[in-house]
């Protein structure tokens, strides 16, 4: 074995014998690579981009969901299963696969949209087909343009001081923006740090605090004047939470380190092929686990062991966090599918300010099944201990926003 | 017979891989895309032969997790053919992992990937030079658009383990 | 004049000098080493990473990591 030094020594005899570096011209793909990571123009050029990102995202998920699936869906799939489905409101069957209806003046009603009918046909496709594919793949699309550009090392870089603050460093971008579309493959991702407290770190704050398309996408459709807030909590979550952990766990940080490509016109092959791979896998992750929590929550309805969950946990969720206590269907939606439980949220009756607190809850207190399915295996057992620890500081934080209600006055 | 793709992050390791294998891993403008290994076959000589993508990795001491699993791939993989992915663009240092690969007595068979990157970067690579020295086949390659890639696949069978003592020889005082 | 790579200023080009201890093995494979030219590109504010051009490649490195390579500086 050779040492560092004589390895070098040996590639540069190599080199001067077979490699000739002509006069390089800079070209104008260079000038653009260097401005977009140096600070005065770089942050302005990542605020656009990551703002363009937002709105298109928002802009394209509502014209696909709100222009055409709702129309579908509402107008004509749920009528005609209502009217072909045997059974009828009274019905167990028919609860569970189409509509499970709701009361209304002391009556029960047909639900009139997919979102509160609550069926496996109907909001069990509704959610995962009408909502949520529209904003993955437009998620997807863009993401898959990003990395293929080459603009993550870049984001990483101008990141990397405010990161660094929390024991992680600017890479730590790569596994985050990857988490904003489905958080499983975002805990694989965490291989990129370097060390067991940076992945242990990274892994808890996507588990928790990264919302992913399928829930982006779903809030958008719901609650599009207050996401803004749901997102502003969780982030200022993974940051809190972020430099608490940096604090109590053991273990080095390493700094950035990372070589920055030069910039690439994207294929459409590959872009082509990428967003396939992502949106038929998130069509495998989530159908099945979208209609099996619609059923485990049917089911928990029917048999009526839903209302005693709400009545025995209605101390903890109205007073301490100041959410009506049905919204404990959805809290129970969340361990299968985070865009399932906001919509099932959404038809709950609430005020403007419960309604920002239980998305976040429903976000933050559990990483759905498959994430933790990942999580388990990558991060081993380790992760199950602080685990508890986590559930007791979301309820801290849950009861944290709470009180920031009821300070401003309004809950 | 097995094959391993090595290679710095980020030099077009997947690219090569799908070509080889036909298979549909990701692949991106950015180091670390590749976290996992990932098993394909190809046919050789009417043989199927398992191809291994690896994480990308800047040297045999791994710095993080991805790093880790390259190499404990190579350690595990004992009786592997390894194709060195290096971008000819950035030779010099792609010579190092090779030369780390090749000391630990694997035969290896090099890639020069991004070959026209490094045209347009007016570097120029006497590669049967190259292949004199380090007594290996050297092939000028373009994976996103599978230039080189059959001279690749039809001189994997030349791949031999080479003495450092010999390239060192080779290269002259 | 030798300063540490942390210190070089917006495009100043120099030549790496030294590498404290148990770095040199991480930074050996990505080029960086005695020797070798460098240039600065940027510094981000606020004790953020620098990037450095090495053989007409981009590389960033954290701060505390850019003050353990010493640099002669040339322009
Ligand atoms: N110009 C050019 N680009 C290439 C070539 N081969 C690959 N690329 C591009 O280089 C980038 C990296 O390719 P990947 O195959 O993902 O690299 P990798 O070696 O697998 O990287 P890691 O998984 O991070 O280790 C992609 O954007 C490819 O399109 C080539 O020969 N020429
Ligand atoms: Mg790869």
């Amino acid at each position: 074995m050779l040492s560092i030094d004589e390895r070098w020594d040996l590639i540069d005899k190599i080199s001067k014998k077979t490699v000739k570096f002509g006069k390089y011209k800079h070209t104008l793909k260079d000038a653009v690579g260097e401005l977009t990571v140096k600070p005065l123009t770089g942050i302005p050029v990542a605020v656009a981009v990551l703002y363009g990102f937002w709105s298109v995202f928002s802009s394209f998920a509502g014209f696909c969901t709100d222009g055409f699936l709702v129309k579908i869906f509402d107008g004509y799939w749920l009528p005609w299963l209502q009217n072909i489905f045997p059974g009828g409101l009274h019905n167990w069957l028919y609860n569970l696969m189409v509509d499970a209806g709701h009361i209304e003046n002391g009556v029960l009603v047909p639900s009139d949209n997919c979102f509160e009918a609550f069926g496996v046909l109907t909001s069990g496709l509704f959610v995962p087909f009408g909502v949520v594919l529209p904003a993955v793949f437009i998620f997807y699309l863009m993401m898959t343009l990003l990395e293929d550009i080459g603009y993550l090392p870049r984001l990483a870089v101008l990141i990397d001081t405010v990161l660094h603050k929390i024991g992680l460093h600017g890479y730590a971008i790569v596994p985050t923006i990857l988490g904003f579309g489905c958080n499983v493959p975002a805990v694989t991702a965490t291989r990129i740090l370097e060390t067991k407290k940076q992945r242990f770190m990274m892994m808890t704050l996507l588990g928790i605090f990264i919302p992913c398309g399928a829930q982006l996408g779903i809030m958008e459709e719901v609650i599009p004047d207050t996401m803004g807030f749901v997102i502003l909590y969780l982030l200022f979550g993974y940051f809190v939470f972020g430099f608490i952990l940096n604090k109590i766990i053991p273990g080095k940080s390493p700094e950035i380190l990372i070589d920055i490509p030069p910039y690439q016109r994207p294929t459409i092959h590959n872009v082509r092929k990428k967003v396939w791979i992502r949106v038929s896998g998130f069509l495998k992750v989530a159908v099945p686990f979208v209609i099996l929590g619609c059923l485990i929550v049917g089911v928990m309805y029917i048999t009526g062991f839903m209302d005693w969950l709400a009545n025995a946990l209605s101390p903890l969720l109205t007073n301490w966090f100041g959410v009506p206590k049905e919204t404990v269907g959805p809290l129970v939606a969340a361990f299968m599918r985070k865009d399932l439980a906001v919509a099932q949220l959404s038809a709950i009756e609430m005020t403007k300010y419960q309604m920002i607190t239980s998305v976040v809850l429903v976000s933050i207190y559990f990483p759905c099944l498959a994430t933790f399915i990942m999580i388990l295996k990558e991060g081993g057992k380790e992760l199950l201990g602080s685990l508890a620890a986590l559930v007791a500081s979301v309820f801290i934080f849950g009861g944290l926003i709470h009180l920031i209600w009821i300070l401003l006055g309004v809950a | 017979m097995k094959i391993l793709l090595m290679g710095h992050p980020n030099v077009g390791k997947s690219v090569f891989f799908n070509r080889l294998t036909g298979s549909n891993v990701i692949e991106s403008n950015y180091p670390g895309t590749t976290v996992d290994y990932t098993k394909g076959y190809m046919v050789l000589e009417n043989r199927d032969i398992e191809v291994i993508d690896v994480p990308g990795t800047f040297s045999l001491e791994p710095k993080d997790k991805a790093e880790e699993v390259a190499v404990k791939m190579l350690e595990e993989e004992k009786d592997a053919i390894v194709v060195c992915v290096i971008d000819a663009s950035k030779i010099e240092r792609g010579l190092y992992l090779t030369l780390e690969i090749i000391e630990k007595g694997y035969p290896v068979i090099i890639a020069l990937n991004m070959w026209d990157v490094a045209k347009d970067k007016n570097i120029e690579i006497d590669v049967k030079n190259l292949e004199k020295i380090l007594e290996v086949p050297v092939i000028p390659t373009v994976a996103i658009s599978g230039e080189g890639i059959k001279e690749v696949v039809s001189r994997i069978k030349e791949a031999k383990p080479v003495k450092i003592k010999n390239i060192i020889k080779n290269v002259g005082g | 004049m030798d300063k540490k790579l942390s210190e070089m200023r917006y495009g100043e080009e120099g030549v790496v000098k030294s590498i404290e201890g148990d770095l040199r093995n991480k930074v050996a494979g990505m080029g960086i080493r005695v020797g070798k030219k460098i240039k600065m590109i940027t510094k981000q504010p606020i004790k953020g990473p620098v990037v450095v051009l090495v053989d007409e490649y981009r590389t960033s490195l954290g701060l505390g990591i850019a003050d353990k390579i010493i640099i002669e500086v040339r322009k």
